[in-house]
């Protein structure tokens, strides 16, 4: 069960240079056969560079090449050591493994100035602290698959946009025609369809947002709204809290690829019900080998059918909670240590 | 025996029309599928010949009763071997159960392509991507690539190809089932093609052939071989209509919303 594993695929350290985001400006993107700009393949976000900027860099937006390099491989040894249920390395999906590369910004959020999400509202503060509150008050155990207490909730995975920091798995796919762009997000298999027809916000709600994208040179270009207000935004390890996603939720995107295997994705929020002001993101996108295979989160998921029954199992008293098993001979180990052991 | 001879006539139709509609070309030169496109058909609740029926739920009356249809199945009927038959008919009498729609598992193909809801075909040169409204199910047709299935999906690993200006698609790597599942109401054990219970398995090869036949309209065709199930391949032929609504977009059917309450009812909190 949680152990702590070092692994030697981690060791190969980084001597990549940071060239491809320094490059911005002197690469000529190819076209696609429509003659727009081409962004189509396999990226992933992946990043050790954190969300929010740590305090103590906080007027040193920028590492030099040597920091920056010396910054992504202390991450990657920092992220050895680590208690997990299972081992992402063993699955070749950490961020190193996947792709991730050093980057000169010591923090992802890059406006404002100081690297941090401008303080929320008072009423927006009252407001999550109640569905805090609530979620809590209904206790530890998953009750229903809607639940968000470990069960794989698969309707949506919000991580797919606004992109935040993910351990693994934080991958798209691309595909352009004349008129649409399509991102497709491995993690959920979650896709976006940003039409650049021109034709105006729909009137039903979407998961991922309403997208509509045009070419401002070669920028892509998107502009988002009309967010289904039952999901949330952040609440990853290395995000803040998660915070509702209001009718007033709205994200512009920009895409630009600065190199063959980069682009520079920078997202701007804007919701008024929430913050004090606007806020800017910037996560490249590194290019990785594909095919990306299909999730299918849905089909027997055995994660939520194990985390539910051991709940009931729990409140029966017929099961110890979990992080109080050491030894899976004990009768009340969990389902899944159980099966481990067979 | 008539619902072949009209699929026949039906099927032969849509070739004759082909010498002469010469479809438009994308920029990089291929003809032009691109488009929202639906099938209007009763297909999804049988692929063959079918009288009107009840629904399976007593409450839902006419509203969710089976339509009538007179089969899209060219040369039927569907030849399953006399043991596939028999489970078949298992399959159907417990189709609540047992028909991946039902539980918002992904449909695999073909069926995604006759479900009752619009798929999106968006065209680049060396991909094709082809999305259902139905559970945000994808298909990635690659185009001209000799890999085989890298692992087996629920939407199996299509490989296409142009056969003049006919989309040819060859899929396989299809996942049979969700046996091994740790419950029950998680379980299917095949893959339903249509709501009726006829099914395939992980055995499953089809072959679609796809192609413009004017403005708005693609003629679809699919040959399917599972040798656990049929003794020889066949083949269902139908049109697929575009959806011709000014600002056309797929809409959000996760459906796992609507289904978690029945998949996993039992263990939740009362």
């Amino acid at each position: 069960m949680g152990s702590i594993r070092r692994s030697s695929l981690l060791c190969a350290l980084v001597a990549i240079s940071v060239a491809g985001l320094a490059a911005q400006g002197k690469y000529k993107v190819s076209r696609t056969a429509d003659g727009q700009p081409d962004l189509q393949g396999y990226w992933t976000n992946l990043t050790y560079t954190p969300f929010e900027r740590p305090k103590e860099l906080a007027n040193k937006p920028f590492y030099t090449e040597k920091e920056a390099i010396e910054a992504f491989n202390k991450a990657v040894e920092g992220s050895e050591n680590q208690v997990v249920h299972y081992v992402n390395t063993d699955f070749g999906a950490t961020p190193v493994q996947t792709g991730a590369k050093p980057n000169l910004r010591t923090s992802l959020v890059i406006d404002p100035a100081d690297g941090r999400i401008p303080s929320m509202t008072p009423e927006a503060q009252k407001r999550e602290a109640a569905r805090v509150a609530e979620q809590r008050s209904a206790g530890p155990l998953a009750r229903t698959w809607r639940d968000d207490r470990g069960t794989v909730w698969c309707v949506f995975h919000d991580r797919a946009v606004p992109a935040v920091t993910a351990p693994y798995g934080s991958n798209y796919q691309i595909v352009q025609s004349k008129d649409y762009v399509v991102m497709i997000y491995e993690w959920n298999s979650e896709r976006r369809v940003i039409p650049l027809t021109g034709q105006p916000h729909g009137a039903v709600p979407l998961y991922a947002g309403d997208s509509r994208g045009h070419w401002e040179g070669d920028t892509l270009v998107v502009d988002t709204t009309n967010f289904n207000p039952k999901r949330t935004f952040m609440g990853s390890p290395g995000t803040p809290p998660a915070v509702s996603v209001t009718p007033t939720f709205h994200l512009t995107e920009r895409f630009t690829r600065t190199a063959d295997d980069t682009i520079v994705h920078t997202y701007t929020v804007e919701d008024p019900a929430t913050w004090t002001r606007p806020w800017t993101v910037e996560m490249p996108l590194h290019r990785i080998k594909g095919p990306q295979l299909e999730y299918a989160c849905n089909e027997n998921n055995v994660d939520a059918f194990t985390t539910l029954r051991n709940a009931r199992a729990q409140e029966a008293g017929k099961l110890a909670p979990p992080d109080r098993v050491r030894n899976v001979e004990d009768p009340k180990a969990t389902v899944l240590e159980r099966e481990e052991k067979k | 025996m008539r619902a072949t001879l009209c699929a026949v006539v039906l099927a032969t139709a849509l070739v004759s029309a082909q010498t002469t509609y010469k479809p438009p070309r994308t920029a990089g030169g291929q003809p032009d599928l691109n488009g929202f496109w639906q099938a209007l058909n009763t297909a999804n609740w049988d692929l063959e010949a079918h009288e009107a029926a009840a629904g399976p739920v007593l409450q839902l009356g006419a509203a969710y009763a089976v339509p009538p249809g007179s089969g899209v199945v060219v040369d039927g009927p569907i030849p399953y071997k006399p043991d596939a038959l028999a489970m078949k008919k298992k399959y159907a009498a417990n189709a609540l159960r047992e028909d991946a729609e039902v539980k918002c598992y992904l449909p695999g193909v073909p069926r995604v392509m006759y479900m009752p809801y619009p798929v999106q075909i968006v065209q680049s040169t060396d991909m094709i991507v082809m999305m259902s409204e139905f559970a945000s199910a994808i298909r990635t047709v690659y185009m001209n690539v000799a890999t085989p299935p890298p692992a087996d999906t629920w939407m199996g690993w299509s490989v296409g190809k142009w056969d003049g200006d006919t989309l040819v698609i060859d899929s396989k790597g299809f996942m049979g089932g969700t046996v091994g599942a740790l419950d029950d109401e998680g379980t299917v054990h095949v893959r339903f093609l249509d709501r009726a219970g006829n099914y395939h398995t992980e055995g499953l090869h089809v072959v679609e052939r796809i192609r413009r036949t004017d403005a708005d309209h693609l003629s679809y065709q699919a040959t399917i071989e599972d040798p656990n199930v049929y003794t020889r391949p066949w083949t269902i032929s139908m049109p697929l209509y575009r959806r011709v609504e000014p600002n056309m977009q797929l809409g959000d059917f996760k459906c796992e919303e609507f289904v978690g309450d029945l998949v996993y009812g039992k263990y939740q909190k009362k």
